[in-house]
């Protein structure tokens, strides 16, 4: 399985060392992760741009290994290390949708033809559309007859469709283009389609598709349309003529530059055999049926690998460490770089001398321009460091705007012995592109810039679609979307507003009175005072019988103060963690069976702790194969085909419509957009909800689908708790976390919002501001620019459900782990905070069980909630500290601090290693 | 040569083909699709022969382009008849006292979202005690004009509320000076039987008294107007499109008998006269004396109930047998009522007599004094100025007077339905709508809407639309008001809903036009193809 494209990645750990060590062959499926465009990622989806500390463990092996291979010399110096990156790279940026990825890739010009001919000896004229590109082309089309209105397409008759064409739901037709066999070494890939002159049809409509990017290749936006103008022809004289009662045509309306692509400066060459005078004569246009070629330019897209090599060789009279970096990257590089004196990979400018063409930037680091290699497009630089220093770091610039790191990390190449063995937690290996941040930036312009930006698109959407407004579905998406920015707008606006201090004294008193009366209980929040256990980590399958487990465990949780707990997805799963789901309604897992699982629902009832259900909504296996041999096809009760699943992903060929968020690649996702699929999940959310006795829902990879469609599914099934999975990277700029977050939180934030508020979301945001905050003791961390918490709960407290730790980022998984030793100080900051917080099974039962214990009884105590009040009162190098409902003061951190000894007494309620929490007395 | 008469040609086609989609609106859709076709067989008709697969190509064209020109033809048509024009109110204090845009990316970004919503435009609350602040006569209107700045880049609509009054609630005062005239003369403000005085606005009274440094209220207010229009002229009837003359308390030609803020929960007694300030007294010792009743001049009705008592609890509002019904009662109330007419006209003439020669409307607002509707005596609206009872119809005059000024009439209260009125109160808002807006047709007075509850009445968005729709006609709503809560996740979406419900056509009908540059852009597109071909 995942081990299948190693050969296209082209990841090598070069060392010149003839033995292969066993231990160097975990280095290859390790390195595989690197690369996001891979898609071979199993359960662990979620990391793809964090750092994965797997990776660390890799290097150490690899370098100790090359450590143990010194003996070899070379050219007097010794080489201990060499590694190879790969470079994803484009010509231009293409920007994915609220993404910020941007992939570099090449551009392949060729072209697309369409050309309308007579076969020889027979009344049957022939359609040809063809590619001269390589790729997998398919021709998606459809026919319109005559008096269709409206640009809707319909199926042709079957004796139309070229072998081996799928019909595409009731409207259009799949046929895959076929290597031309006539025209010769410039592989032509074409698609053949006979028309009989006597059929009512008026037209042909086609898009192309490749197959193997996925990608869409259409006329501005729209169809292409070759109309065959029929005209009855009443004053010809051969009218009885039935062949010749009809003359095909060719309008190239629709043609022209192909706006999907880049658009390219040469008009497009159309070349037809008749001359020009020809098309003045109608009658003869109208009798003869006309040939007609037409040829467009196409550009289509290929990543290019490119990959940087570093060896560091260490010279044996001086000491000192000659690196040498190589790439294959055409054009001008310039390496930014520098070195660093400990771990902590902070960037520092070594001693002179440096390389020619050096200059320092911003007394930081140094940019060196690569040189030129001897014939052969690509580069070099030289570099000489001293020793005693713990590593190399760089990235490389191609232009202003163009920077390339390793998988949102800066390279880093360990230079001294300690630093090999030490345990790094630098990932080595894969190198992505991000655009270069301007930290500065001036962030209400760029917020204004954004917003009207998107007002813009709306505009030029609403332009698009109302142009075929017959297409009702698609405007129907349009002003879907519309709805999205609006909301997102408000959201904004609304984020805003709340945050300024209330001038309306009336409408503090409301507020206050609200609280006396019996809190609202909404599924966004419960009943704001929900705490959260996470009931299972990464290792609770392999028992079998985990049910009975936690069972066991539900008196214990519920006096330690839980009110929710969360427990491990129920249903028939192809990887044990059930992840993976397949059969909804078969609730037998490695987790226990469905008897098993309703005892436990009815065992934490009883204690009263509420249940969520870890509904995996996203992506469903498939039972069967289609015709192609693809996994698409459902069995068991929701017998679902491939009208289910998404159209976006090529993998699974789903026939549904493109998928309305991100794709997880291991398994089809789920087409929420189809009317019969919302209808069964909401049945079977349902069914899960009277059946088991599921409280809520903890909702998976929620960054698949579209939020508005989780508020359809929360109204229909009421929950009294649901918290969704919005798990997307935050924002480094040269490796270091920025301080503004606010893109990274808003992200959740419009989430939530799709779902109308129906759905908290883990505060991914603020776990992410936790760890570098702890790790690197940069507590100023923990106040953004207005002095609220940086993360999603300093914006929505009611929804932000705080977490430091999962199955996911912990467990034996370890994607994003905590760090370590410092998750007291995490949970010091979520129990005193306002969100709903979230307590790791692993650490309930662990040594911190205590301080866990204490920490949830002082809030219990003081009676914080989601929206308790939080007043910032420190946020320096060492430590912070905050003051939550004017009862309760916590501070984090090494640091000094006490709390203002004003009319206010306080008390010491709790303290544990670098943090300590007070009461008001 | 070829390739010009060709696109020429095609020009000329399409602009037939636009103006047959708008004289044929009536038929809506059936017919548009039909025309298609009449159109498809007119331009083979036209073009002879010659080039007339390329005609057919551009028929094919513009059969799309037709569809959008229908589509916008409908919404035009449908605005005009059913459509109201919705604005939303911007925050109070969206200009600081320092004449800085309060939130301006908050408002930024609401502004976009109503433009995308389709909301026709803001309504903006300018007060008097930011813009003349410190010193009669010196304006300063920069916060407001880079509002009205932004309105108008977002594409909006600006209606202006002039609020002469302040709102202790939101911490808005009168001017400085003002208020500190008002410290040793505190007479300028409305006072109650027991000598309070409310602050918040300055008694009708005084409004021909030269009580502000030797200047009338009037003159102040007119000169705050002019000072208005010259400030904002580029603006005038572009942007701004509307405007609602101060009247009084909350803006509205009301006494202010309800001195102290009720409780929202709490039932409303029927308020207290204020008719105790020096003027006002002065004033109906002249009247009683005038009308040959000197004793009745000395002061309200003496067996009136207080603020919050209960209308039963005292002899002058009782349903049966009640001092109101005396004739004492009816001299009382006609001059405390007449008094508000004539304050309301005073301003309402200054208002239109002002703005006459731009292209603005002036509103005035009217207060829905809904409590106690369902007792005889209608005690809550005595106590504002409104004698109106079971035997009296008290908005004749209010709506006459608005007719001869041609401003049209503010209602509030758009929002609340009787059913969710408590029921002690004897309350019934929707009763008093009808019975306003029957005086109103009456007198040929356009009705404006407002909702009043800020946090949303339950029920509101049903009700508001009901009083919309139908024979309901309305100039346009304005809704109350954009905030925290107004953008939060328990109300916007509803609120969306709402806008939508209202104009069911496009979401956005004001992107039309650029709709129609896409098409034409297409067009184009199509017409360099064609040229291909020819060369071809």
């Amino acid at each position: 399985m995942s081990t299948v494209s190693i050969g296209t990645l082209q990841h090598h750990s070069l060392r010149e060392n003839p033995q292969y060590s066993p231990k160097s062959k975990a280095f290859k499926p390790c390195s595989l992760n690197c690369s996001p465009q891979t898609k071979f990622f199993f359960h662990s989806r979620r990391f793809c741009n964090f750092r994965a500390p797997k990776h660390s463990h890799v290097v150490v092996k690899a370098a100790s290994a090359a450590e143990t291979a010194v003996v070899q010399t070379f050219e007097s110096a010794e080489l201990f290390f060499k590694e190879t990156f790969p470079l994803k790279r484009t010509e231009t940026s293409v920007k994915r949708e609220r993404n910020e990825v941007h992939k570099k890739l090449k551009i392949v010009e060729g072209k697309i033809f369409v050309r309308l001919d007579q076969v020889k000896n027979s009344q049957i004229w022939q359609l040809t559309v063809g590619c001269n590109l390589p790729g997998k082309w398919i021709l998606h089309w459809g026919v319109s007859y005559v008096g269709d209105v409206g640009s809707e397409w319909d199926q042709p008759p079957t004796e139309m469709r070229p072998p081996g064409s799928i019909p595409i739901k009731d409207y259009a037709i799949e046929t895959p283009m076929k290597k031309s066999s006539s025209s010769g070494g410039d592989g032509f890939y074409e698609a053949k389609i006979d028309l009989s002159p006597n059929s009512a049809i008026a037209a042909i409509n086609f898009v192309l598709k490749d197959d193997e990017t996925g990608a869409w290749y259409q006329h501005r936006g729209r169809d292409f349309k070759v109309p065959l103008v029929d005209y009855v022809q009443d004053d010809a004289p051969d009218s009885n003529i039935a062949g010749a009662k009809r003359g095909f045509s060719i309008w190239s309306g629709a043609f022209g530059p192909l706006s999907s692509l880049i658009l390219r400066g040469e008009a497009s060459t159309t070349t037809g055999p008749d001359n020009s005078t020809n098309s003045r004569d109608p009658k003869q246009e109208s009798r003869s049926l006309e040939r007609f070629y037409d040829e467009q330019p196409i550009a289509k897209q290929v990543s290019v690998d490119n990959s940087v090599t570093v060896s560091v060789r260490k010279c044996p009279e001086t000491a000192k460490n000659h690196l040498h970096v190589e790439t294959d990257l055409p054009g001008d590089v310039v390496i930014h770089w520098g070195v660093c004196l400990d771990g902590a990979k902070k960037w520092e400018i070594p001693a002179a001398p440096y390389p020619p063409e050096t200059i320092a930037f911003k007394d930081k680091a140094l940019r060196t321009r690569l040189q030129p290699k001897d014939g052969g497009d690509g580069c070099w630089g030289s570099f000489t460091v001293e020793e005693g220093l713990e590593g190399f770091l760089f990235v490389l610039k191609l232009n202003e705007n163009t920077w390339l790191n390793c998988m949102g990390n800066d390279f880093y190449i360990p230079l001294s012995s300690s630093s090999l063995s030490a345990r790094s937690t630098q990932s080595l290996s894969g190198g992505t592109q991000i655009p270069e941040k301007d930290s500065k930036e001036n962030q209400e312009g760029s917020i204004s810039k954004y917003t009207s930006g998107i007002i813009k698109e709306i505009r030029n959407l609403v332009g698009d679609i109302s142009s075929e407004k017959s297409q009702k579905t698609k405007s129907k998406e349009a002003q879907e979307s519309i709805l999205q920015e609006i909301e997102k707008l408000a959201a904004e606006a609304y984020s805003i507003f709340r945050s300024s201090i209330p001038t309306f004294t009336e409408e503090a008193v409301v507020e206050a009175e609200k609280q006396i009366s019996p809190v609202k209980i909404c599924s966004g929040t419960g009943t704001g005072f929900e705490i959260l256990c996470q009931g299972f980590n990464w290792e609770s399958h392999k028992s079998g019988r985990w049910y009975m487990e936690i069972k066991e465990k539900a008196a214990e949780l519920s006096s330690i103060g839980f009110t929710v707990i969360w427990l491990p997805p129920p249903t028939e799963s192809i990887s044990p963690e059930g992840y993976m789901p397949r059969d909804l309604y078969n609730l037998n897992s490695r987790y226990g069976n469905i008897d098993q699982l309703k005892e436990v629902v009815k065992k934490f009832h009883e204690v009263g702790i509420k249940v969520l259900g870890d509904a995996v909504l996203n992506h469903r296996c498939a039972h069967y194969k289609n015709q192609n041999g693809v996994w698409n096809i459902y069995g068991g009760r929701l017998n679902w085909d491939d009208r289910a699943v998404v159209a976006d992903d090529p993998h699974f060929q789903g026939r549904g419509n493109k998928s309305s968020g991100d794709n997880f690649h291991a398994a089809p996702n789920i087409d929420h957009s189809q009317e019969f699929v919302r209808k069964d999940l909401k049945e079977w959310l349902c069914w899960l909800r009277e059946e088991i006795g599921y409280d809520g829902w903890r909702l998976d990879f929620v960054r698949g689908f579209w939020g508005g469609y989780v508020k359809d599914y929360i109204d229909a099934t009421e929950p009294s708790f649901a918290v969704g999975e919005y798990w997307d990277s935050l924002s480094y700029t040269y490796g270091e976390m920025d301080h503004n977050q606010d893109a990274h939180r808003q992200r959740i934030i419009d989430w939530i919002n799709a779902t109308n508020g129906t759905a908290g979301a883990f505060d991914v945001t603020t776990k992410g501001i936790l760890h570098a905050a702890l790790e690197r003791c940069e507590y100023w961390r923990l106040s953004d620019s207005k002095g609220k918490p940086p993360g999603v709960v300093g914006w929505w407290p009611s929804r932000a459900v705080t977490f430091i730790e999962n199955h996911d980022t912990g467990s034996t998984q370890g994607h994003w782990r905590f760090p370590g030793g410092k998750e007291m100080q995490g949970y010091a900051y979520i129990l005193t905070h306002p969100g709903t917080p979230t307590v790791f099974h692993d650490h309930i039962f662990s040594h911190y069980r205590p301080e866990i214990e204490a920490l949830i009884s002082i809030r219990n105590r003081n009676k914080i909630h989601c929206r308790s009040t939080i007043k910032i009162t420190k946020a320096e190098r060492d430590v912070y500290a905050a003051i939550i409902d004017e009862k309760v003061a916590v501070k984090i951190g090494p640091g000094h601090y006490e709390p203002p000894s004003g009319q206010q007494k306080w008390s010491s309620a709790y303290e544990g290693k670098d943090y300590k929490v007070w009461e008001s007395s | 040569m070829e390739v010009s008469v060709i696109g020429s040609s095609q020009v000329k086609t399409e602009l037939a083909y636009r103006e047959l989609g708008f004289c044929n609106l009536k038929g809506g859709k059936a017919v548009i699709s039909s025309k298609n076709r009449v159109c498809v067989g007119r331009s083979t008709g036209w073009r002879k022969s010659g080039i007339r697969f390329t005609l057919r190509a551009t028929a094919a064209i513009q059969s799309e382009q037709l569809r959008s020109d229908s589509v916008s033809g409908r919404s035009t048509r449908s605005k005009s008849r059913d459509n109201v024009r919705l604005f939303v109110g911007l925050p109070l204090d969206t200009i600081s006292d320092c004449n800085a845009v309060n939130h301006a990316r908050a408002i930024a970004a609401g502004l976009k979202a109503l433009k995308l919503l389709g909301v026709e435009g803001v309504e903006l609350p300018v007060w008097w005690g930011i813009v003349e602040k410190e010193a009669m006569g010196k304006y300063e209107w920069s916060g407001y004009l880079a509002l009205a700045e932004m309105v108008q880049n977002a594409g909006l609509k600006l209606h202006v509320s002039l609020c002469f009054h302040a709102s202790k609630q939101h911490k808005l005062s009168l001017p400085e000076w003002v208020s500190r005239i008002g410290e040793s003369e505190p007479s300028i403000f409305f006072t109650d039987r027991a000598g309070r005085q409310y602050k918040e606005c300055l008694s009708l009274a005084v409004d021909d008294l030269p009580v502000l440094d030797g200047k009338t209220p009037v003159q102040v207010y007119r000169e705050f107007c002019e000072s208005f229009k010259s400030s904002f002229s580029s603006f005038m009837g572009s942007t701004i499109t509307g405007i609602s003359m101060g009247l009084g308390p909350d803006g509205e030609l009301r006494y202010p008998s309800h001195q102290r803020l009720v409780k929202s929960n709490k039932i409303t007694g029927p308020g207290e006269f204020q008719c105790y300030d020096k003027n006002m007294l002065s004033i109906l010792k002249h009247h009683a004396e005038a009308t040959g009743n000197p004793l009745w001049g000395l002061g309200g009705p003496h067996d009136a109930s207080t603020y919050n008592e209960s209308p039963n609890s005292n002899n002058f509002f009782r349903d049966h047998g009640g001092s109101w019904e005396s004739p004492y009662a009816d001299f009382f109330l006609s001059w405390y009522s007449n008094q508000l007419i004539s304050h309301g006209e005073r301003l309402l003439s200054l208002a239109s007599s002002t703005f006459s020669e731009t292209a603005i409307t002036v509103y005035g607002k009217v207060p829905l004094m809904h409590s106690w509707y369902k007792t005889r005596s209608h005690p809550s609206e005595l106590t504002a100025g409104y004698y109106n009872t079971t035997t009296r119809d008290g908005y004749e005059a209010v709506t006459e007077m608005f007719a001869s000024n041609s401003c049209k009439l503010m209602l509030p209260g758009m929002d609340l339905s009787d059913e969710h009125q408590p029921h002690e109160s004897l309350s019934s808002p929707e009763l008093l709508l009808a019975q306003i807006r029957t005086a109103c047709r009456k007198h040929g007075v356009e009705v404006s809407g407002q909702n009043s509850s800020a946090t949303g009445a339950p029920g509101g968005f049903e009700q508001i639309k009901k009083n919309l729709v139908g024979d309901n006609v309305v100039d346009l709503f304005s809704y109350q008001r954009m905030g925290a809560y107004f953008f939060s996740p328990e109300h916007f979406p509803s609120f969306t809903k709402f806008v939508r419900s209202l104009n069911q056509s496009e979401l956005h009908s004001d992107d039309l036009p650029e709709e129609k540059e896409e098409a034409a852009d297409s067009l184009r597109v199509s017409s360099d193809s064609v040229v291909c071909m020819q060369e071809a």
